[in-house]
């Protein structure tokens, strides 16, 4: 299982995505990379304001912690295990991170990260570890969003990540609601850096890596 | 050697067109610093067209200002709907947990203005001591409007202001998808949340009660 | 960012002087009223177009695999006192990671989460149970490859679509190719063995009669240096197309898609 460790990079994580055509650089992992790299091609659209790298740093980051939670609620709501209302959680909620997974990836272009692999190791498939765990995905969201908004430039992409931003509290006060915990745990939210989640979503073990299906050699089948 | 191309099973993009335009704020912001131009609290006049003005300490009193109109509106409401009576059980906890929020929210807000803070409106929040319908629909509302003033707000205020308003209003979101939750509405049925602009925001908490 | 820089400083010098141009205006005529305080700026229109939520919809054709993490035995039903039904490693006999297609679940007396996978054994169809935790991620796959051995022919479906078909070569009727419900396995190229042409796909499907065969006798799906007889009954049980039309199928069929042959 690959770490969240921004200096690693998976090289044959990103060559196989690189076929893809989906992206150039693995999860969380090749944040520090793209300072080092030149600057990809620009803006998608004529007239549009090309992304500053900086920004670009941000919304990859942004889009990753969206994969997670997209990926999380997908896999739930395909698993069939849920209570009602847990059920009903995931697929809305589920449906509004797929959206955003969308919106970040068109913004970003090729310079979107690769779509990473998770192994939810079974917190998917049963209603109780499913429901805490995205009361956990959501608080962080909400501290990640509010963590990094301040560190935007553009004030286009600010009025983006903001609108994001209220929303996934909006989900981590539903989820509370759910598991019967206070919906607002306090006055006030404050933001978690980079480090901090990271710490977070690596201690739960999801991330995951492509597993290796392909290889060099000569094929000793029947024939 | 032939390289084949290995497919995996993945989700269509939506290929949405793309607005990338920076906004005219961010101009006039880059102006600002290579004039060393102090024009704190004018706007562009006589330019039409232009939008944006930059963050600065004015425009952040104004900024905040205008979210103690919101605060001020919370606490009165909150504390109507209390002393009211109406309410009982989940909407009563729910009204005694947001009241203390929202005087903590009011308090930094307060602080933040120091003397420039201006003094709270009159109010008369009908709905906070109507029937349990009416407060959880009008908090709802006041909840929502609370969040679309901040969300409107975040590009006009220096980092410092920014950094306070942000504790604020993830808080006053849970709020929102709280009170939903309770009266069996969906709690996040959108995708984003959009912003209101100040002229919206006053008419919203005139519309609510509060004599701006 | 230079040139942003100097249109800025022209727009604020403009500001100047039309501020200026009013505070002289109010200076020489008491009757105009002082300058409203102005209204703070709207919010800037957002960079991120975000599409319409939208539901998973009906997702049929759907199957899952997901990779073995550990040596694990895996048995015939869920509970750790069952019977072993057989040892699965890691690798593939290529060395390839293992995919396991996963057509069940079950928790067990104190919650633990079982799978039921197809296994990779004679006689083939067999299915049993592996831990969850044995495996890593859920792969999940919309293609399906039917392999129709009475008309020598393979398709492949996304969904409900025909994306993909071709004449194919089956086993002759010593080493037959096995009936039944399996899954690629693995994917090989750039080797320089022309009788399994360009690329060449592992199954789990496994020779019933070539059962000392190296490196397990596994069914494979490839090209082939002898196109002229197919279609046919021409190999030792691995399915056989020209190259290329494996090629156009290495374009469209992932490793993990399932592969029915009837």
């Amino acid at each position: 299982m690959s770490e969240l460790d921004l200096a690693a990079l998976d090289r044959d994580g990103a060559l196989e995505e690189a076929r893809d055509g989906l992206s150039r650089a693995g999860f969380l992992g090749t944040l520090a990379a793209t300072g080092t790299g030149a600057l990809l091609a620009l803006a998608d659209d004529a007239g549009a304001a090309p992304l500053r790298r900086s920004d670009v740093e941000v919304l990859n980051y942004a889009l990753s912690l969206e994969y997670l939670q997209a990926a999380f609620y997908t896999e739930a709501e395909r698993s069939k295990a849920l209570s009602k209302r847990a059920a009903e959680a995931a697929r809305v909620v589920g449906a509004v991170e797929r959206a955003h997974v969308k919106a970040f990836s068109s913004l970003l272009g090729r310079k979107a990260i690769a779509r990473p692999r998770f192994d939810f190791q079974g917190v998917t498939e049963d209603s109780g570890d499913f429901i805490k765990t995205a009361v956990a995905f959501e608080d962080l969201a909400v501290a990640a969003y509010k963590g990094q908004a301040a560190k935007l430039k553009s004030g286009a992409v600010l009025a983006s990540a903001i609108g994001i931003h209220t929303v996934e509290a909006r989900h981590a006060a539903w989820m509370r609601y759910l598991t019967g915990v206070q919906p607002a745990a306090s006055a006030f939210d404050e933001p978690q850096t980079r480090a901090e989640i990271n710490q977070v979503v690596k201690a739960t073990g999801f991330v995951s890596s492509a597993p290796r299906t392909s290889a060099r050699r000569s094929p000793r089948y029947t024939g | 050697m032939v390289a084949t191309a290995d497919p995996r099973a993945r989700a269509s993009m939506d290929e949405a067109p793309i607005r990338n335009r920076s906004s005219r704020a961010e101009l006039l912001r880059g102006g600002a610093c290579a004039a060393g131009l102090a024009l704190a609290g004018v706007t562009a006049v006589g330019l039409p067209g232009v939008v944006g003005a930059a963050p600065s300490p004015a425009q952040d009193e104004r900024v905040l200002n205008l979210l103690l109109m919101v605060e001020y509106a919370e606490v009165g409401f909150y504390e109507a709907a209390l002393r009211g009576g109406t309410l009982s059980g989940e909407l009563e906890s729910f009204a005694e947990i947001v009241a203390e929020h929202e005087r903590a929210h009011l308090a930094v807000v307060r602080e933040a203005l120091g003397s420039a803070a201006e003094p709270e409106p009159r109010h008369d929040f009908a709905a906070a001591t109507g029937d349990p319908d009416a407060f959880a629909d009008a908090a709802g509302r006041l909840e929502d409007l609370a969040v679309a003033a901040y969300n409107g707000q975040a590009a006009n205020v220096t980092p410092k202001a920014f950094a306070a308003a942000a504790r604020i209003v993830s808080v006053e979101a849970r709020h929102a998808a709280w009170i939903r939750s309770i009266g069996d509405r969906p709690p996040a049925p959108d995708a984003t949340d959009q912003p209101k602009s100040a002229a919206e925001v006053r008419e919203g908490l005139r519309k609510l009660g509060l004599q701006l | 960012m230079n040139r942003w820089r100097a249109i800025g400083a022209g727009v604020l010098a403009g500001a100047v002087i039309g501020v200026a141009a009013v505070a002289l205006a109010g200076y020489g005529d008491p009757a105009t009223p002082p300058p409203k305080r102005p209204e703070l700026p709207p919010a800037p229109r957002p960079a991120l177009v975000i599409p319409p939520p939208e539901g998973l919809g009906r997702e049929t054709g759907l199957t899952r695999w997901a990779p073995l993490r550990r040596p694990t035995p895996a048995r015939a039903a869920p509970s750790s006192a069952a019977r072993v039904l057989a040892r699965l490693s890691t690798r593939t006999p290529e060395r390839t990671a293992h995919p396991l297609p996963v057509v069940g679940r079950r928790a067990d007396g104190s919650g633990r989460l079982w799978l039921r996978v197809r296994l990779p054994i004679l006689p083939n169809g067999t299915l049993g149970w592996v831990p969850r935790r044995a495996v890593g991620g859920y792969e999940l796959v919309r293609h399906r490859l039917v392999v129709d051995l009475g008309e020598y022919e393979a398709t492949l479906l996304l969904g409900d679509r025909e994306v993909f078909s071709a004449p194919v070569g089956i086993g002759q009727a010593r080493w037959p190719t096995p009936r039944g419900e399996f899954i690629v396995r693995n994917r090989l190229e750039r080797y320089q063995s022309p009788q399994y042409g360009p690329v060449a796909f592992g199954t789990s499907a496994r020779s019933a009669t070539l059962t000392d065969w190296p490196a397990g006798g596994f069914v494979g799906i490839h090209g082939t240096d002898r196109p002229d007889i197919l279609p046919g009954e021409v190999s030792h049980g691995c399915i056989r197309l020209r190259n290329a039309d494996i090629l156009r199928l290495a374009e469209l069929m992932p490793v993990g898609t399932p592969v029915v042959i009837r």
